[in-house]
């Protein structure tokens, strides 16, 4: 459990070293898990408890952004001035990502790999799916 | 009476207090199937702003009272290794439809976010907080903080963006005739994060495990597309 612990604190310590270092823009914790992703397949082995903190903290991710959620109370300004430009961006923005995700994805999976069309996962139309 | 005053003085009262209220929300939010319009957050936030304003509590205060949860984030993005590391053996099959629909989708992502909102004249430190909006919350905070954006902002459009993906997604990918699960999963997790993630679980197995696939690997095409632009511009 602690050298579980000890992994993830000591990749995003690093991540965060290097960040400062270099200047690079990429966030410490992104470079953390970066490092981690080549840790795990460097040092290949089995690892339960990292799995089980690891999904621990991705399970109670909503907690842990509220404190910053609430500091929108100080931002009310920009909230009346932009709030219907940024509800517009956003939803736009989330709508036109989707179609150009599964349009791509689809294109390339036909063009590229023709060997795995076939194994589409075809499941009986579900309600609401 | 000092005795009270002092006890005010910990972090225990605001971590208790965000907890209850956070785990009222989160059985409300069981109760409904997981409905995207009842997330927690939603209903958390607004709540203990008004809480905070109803006892003339500084926000400096309260951010330094919930230190311990902001800080448990880090980690948490550090730990999004562990899942992308177990579907390897899918993202090597599928390398070339996954590397190409996330660019495509990183980027228009980023482009009409910041296109359509600097029409309505927002300034950079606005523009900003909406360019990650498509990675999960912890990373678009960190991306926004970085560009100089406000984290605060961007983790409330990102809870937007989550709630607007996880209602359209379905009749929209419907419309476009989608029957393949990989995409219509990848893409939810692209655009939607977490939100798109849990969607697609209650759809399917497989779009499930394309949306937590895309939700991780936008996390990282994001931040570096983000830090490339932020160092060219």
């Amino acid at each position: 459990m602690l050298a579980a612990i000890f992994l993830l604190l000591a990749c995003q310590l690093i991540g965060e070293a290097l960040h400062r270092i270099t200047g690079l823009a990429l966030p410490g914790s992104v470079i953390g898990m970066v490092l981690l992703l080549g840790w795990l397949a460097l040092v290949r082995r089995e690892r339960p408890t990292l799995s089980a903190v690891s999904g621990w903290l991705t399970a109670h991710l909503s907690i842990m952004f509220v404190p910053a959620a609430v500091g929108l109370m100080q931002e009310g300004s920009a909230l009346s001035r932009y709030g219907l430009g940024l509800a517009l961006a956003t939803g736009v923005s989330t709508v036109l990502t989707i179609v150009v995700t599964a349009l791509v994805f689809r294109w390339a999976l036909r063009r590229f790999t023709p060997d795995e069309v076939g194994k589409r996962p075809v499941q009986p139309a579900e309600r609401g799916a | 009476m000092s005795a009270l005053t002092d006890l005010l003085a910990t972090p225990l009262l605001w971590l208790a207090v965000t907890l209850g209220v956070f785990e009222i929300f989160e059985r409300r939010s069981h109760r409904s199937g997981r409905h995207p319009l009842c997330h927690p957050v939603l209903w958390t936030t607004p709540v203990l702003i008004t809480l905070l304003w109803a006892t003339g509590t500084p926000y400096a205060d309260y951010k330094a009272d919930t230190f311990l949860l902001s800080f448990l984030l880090g980690p948490a993005v550090v730990g999004l290794a562990v899942p992308i590391w177990a579907q390897r053996e899918r993202i090597k099959r599928l390398a070339v439809p996954i590397v190409l629909s996330l660019a495509a989708g990183a980027v228009s992502s980023v482009v009409s976010a910041i296109g359509i909102l600097s029409l309505f004249g927002a300034p950079a430190e606005i523009l900003a907080s909406i360019a990650p909006r498509a990675t999960t919350t912890p990373v678009a905070m960190a991306i926004a903080e970085q560009l100089g954006g406000v984290p605060a902002l961007a983790a409330c459009i990102v809870l937007f963006a989550g709630i607007a993906g996880a209602m359209t997604a379905t009749p929209l990918l419907n419309a476009m005739k989608f029957d393949d699960y990989r995409p219509r999963g990848f893409a939810l997790g692209v655009s939607a994060h977490g939100f798109g993630a849990a969607r697609a679980f209650q759809v399917s197995e497989t779009a499930g495990a394309f949306a937590s696939l895309g939700m991780a690997l936008n996390a990282v095409m994001t931040a570096a597309l983000l830090s490339l632009l932020a160092a060219l511009l």
